[in-house]
């Protein structure tokens, strides 16, 4: 599937003003190449090295005019037909801004990790490729309509859009979520050989208790769980504790229990299901996220 | 105002929770007509909530289902029985799109599986999103979103630079975010596709692959034997202090929730929106100059348009009536109140 073949797509990330801005433009940029275009990328101050332009870079030119769009920020825009425009909060309204302060900003910061610890940033940059994806889905969709265009992505917004139950809280529920609050019973729990995702709802509670075989009466309930924290982690921790991640995986798949192993970006060049699936190219590359009638599209 | 850029285009959502239901939203914001199909046997997850009160329409009073999926056609309609399947077959004839992200395996249950779905309607693009795609030895892996960041490879590089991983947790539940940004851009350009060559697609998304994507350059990196550390707030000296989060060449405040409602950037922004009724709705995270996005519709109650969207379609009123009739059609879940 190559519905961008033939368009031809300027890349301004290595002339954006700011950092996050320039991640946000070259992740849309790689997903327009993704779908067949022509992306061009020109030179400039703020381009990318090593593994980050090898991942954001792939499949682009350096030179080429006549474009049908053009990505970038205030800064670095030029005159296209349709222009897809990164900010941190809206047209023209570009504060000093990393992706560390947009999550603060938005919520998402807070919201992630225990009660009793430091908030904790989603690793490499998720609010940045976030508005890369807003951006290129807002652009495919200005390409298809035909036209000129002018598109706005606001880095923020986008946070605070991945964030929503956070961002929405107080106007939907009178409160909004805390981080180690009242739902805050998933976390990852020590395993023989690292960490397993402890993930359940309220139906998995039955299986998950007889597979861990606790039968303390305070953990009944997700409130006595959650009431009972210390003593219900210390009461489940030996039976992860000893075994490795992929047999307590095993056992709980086997009960429907949603839990995972933590897998370190090393274990998924060779993780069963990326593999079988050719997800990840020999050199580390990983390929387009999604099959189409069962083909990996290339780029 | 140029007109809408999806104008025209016909959803069949059967996406729950977030993953899919608001990849359907984020289609309906860009102009496309949706109409949400779920079973009097099979609502949305998100519409048995905590805190509901059984003696009322609980099924109609979900706080997040109705703040996500404002502004759909609602079609409440029995897949499991051969009439219902019947019924849900002639819609996709004028559809455009299916959205779904069921359990794997369901779909071909009622017999609706893609390769079928595909043969019988080679213009239709079908959106399966779903946990680990549609084909590996660990499709039938049961995980949410906090389960594909430890999979995925997200959960190992975020948390204390010496403490354990942390997952993002049921409030966030990150891949399911994300992928919904992903999987409508992805059903434009089938679109756009469609336009070429005449034919349809089945997009197998996985989220898992989606969350490992977005950690590309780390597993390049590792892949030439330069893994990155867990870095804690960062590998550039990011860190806090009197709840304002600091970086080289700037600060600002860490804000929870109530800030952030209070805050004028979010005021003036677009991640959460209101519908004309004046309740808070999903917001669209882009802004076109020439066309206006915005939420012109509040949420519909269950079955609220099974009448109107049947006759959009052509079936004779006898018909619709005799559908209500036997269950097939309904504007209530068979089963509640919720636990």
């Amino acid at each position: 599937m190559k519905p961008l073949a033939g368009r031809r797509i300027l890349d301004l990330s290595a002339r954006c003003a700011q950092r996050p801005h320039a991640l946000a433009t070259a992740m849309a940029g790689r997903i327009c190449a993704m779908y067949g275009a022509t992306v061009v990328r020109p030179d400039g101050p703020m381009a990318f090295e090593g593994p980050l332009a090898r991942f954001l870079d792939a499949g682009k030119q350096r030179d080429g005019d006549g474009f049908d769009a053009a990505l970038g920020d205030s800064a670095s825009l030029t005159e296209a037909p349709i222009t897809v425009r990164f900010s941190v909060f809206g047209p023209g309204e570009d504060p000093p801004m990393s992706e560390f302060g947009l999550l603060a900003l938005s919520g998402l910061l807070d919201i992630v990790g225990e009660a009793d610890d430091p908030p904790s940033p989603l690793a490499g940059h998720q609010p940045a490729y976030a508005a890369g994806l807003a951006g290129s889905t807002a652009l495919l969709a200005a390409l298809h309509a035909g036209g000129r265009e002018t598109i706005d992505i606001s880095l923020f917004d986008v946070t605070c859009w991945l964030n929503w139950k956070v961002a929405a809280g107080v106007l939907v529920m009178g409160r909004a979520p805390k981080r180690g609050g009242t739902r805050a019973d998933w976390f990852t729990l020590p395993a023989a050989d690292g960490h397993i995702a402890l993930v359940y709802q309220e139906k998995d509670w039955p299986p998950l208790r007889e597979m861990v075989g606790t039968t303390d009466p305070r953990f009944e309930t997700r409130a006595g769980r959650l009431t009972h924290r210390v003593d219900f982690e210390a009461a489940i921790r030996p039976w992860f504790a000893a075994r490795t991640r992929e047999d307590i995986t095993r056992e709980a798949q086997s009960r429907r229990i949603p839990i995972g192993p933590v897998r370190f970006p090393a274990e998924l060049l060779h993780d069963a299901q990326h593999t079988a699936r050719g997800f990840i190219a020999p050199d580390g590359t990983p390929r387009p996220p999604m099959l189409i009638d069962g083909i990996r599209p290339h780029g | 105002m140029a007109e809408l850029p999806l104008r025209g285009v016909r959803v069949i959502d059967l996406g729950w929770l977030t993953a899919g239901a608001a990849t359907s939203t984020l289609l309906l914001d860009m102009g496309a007509t949706v109409i949400k199909v779920e079973g009097p046997g099979a609502i949305d997850p998100f519409r048995n909530w905590e805190g509901a009160d059984a003696t009322r329409e609980w099924w109609n009073e979900s706080p997040w289902f109705n703040f996500t999926n404002r502004g759909k056609a609602s079609l409440c309609l029995d897949l499991k029985d051969p009439r219902g399947r019947d019924t849900l077959l002639r819609l996709l004839e004028g559809a455009d799109v299916l959205v779904e992200n069921y359990r794997r395996g369901v779909l071909d249950g009622f017999g609706l599986g893609a390769a079928f779905l595909r043969a019988r309607f080679p213009r239709l693009v079908i959106a399966s999103i779903s946990s680990q795609g549609e084909t590996g030895p660990e499709r039938d892996m049961v995980s949410f979103g906090s389960t594909l960041e430890a999979t995925g490879g997200l959960a190992a590089l975020t948390g204390p630079k010496h403490g354990a991983p942390v997952i993002t947790g049921r409030d966030v539940n990150y891949p399911d975010q994300v992928v919904c940004l992903f999987a409508t851009g992805a059903v434009v350009a089938a679109l756009m596709e469609r336009d070429r060559t005449g034919q349809g697609a089945h997009l197998d998304l996985s989220q898992r692959e989606l969350t490992s994507f977005l950690m590309g350059e780390e597993l390049i990196a590792v892949a030439e034997g330069t893994p990155s550390p867990r870095h804690g707030f960062g590998p550039d000296g990011e860190h806090l202090r009197d709840n304002t989060a600091h970086w080289p060449g700037g600060s600002a405040p860490v804000r929870d929730g109530a800030a952030l409602s209070e805050s004028p950037e979010f005021q003036n922004g677009t991640a959460v929106l209101r519908a004309p009724d004046g309740s808070a709705a999903k917001g669209i995270p882009f802004r076109f100059a020439t066309r206006e996005l915005a939420v012109r519709d509040a949420c519909h109650r269950l079955g609220a348009d099974n009448r109107a969207v049947l006759l959009d379609a052509g079936f004779p009123p006898a018909d619709i009536t005799a559908l209500q009739e036997a269950g097939v059609l309904a504007d209530r879940p068979r089963k509640g109140p919720p636990r």
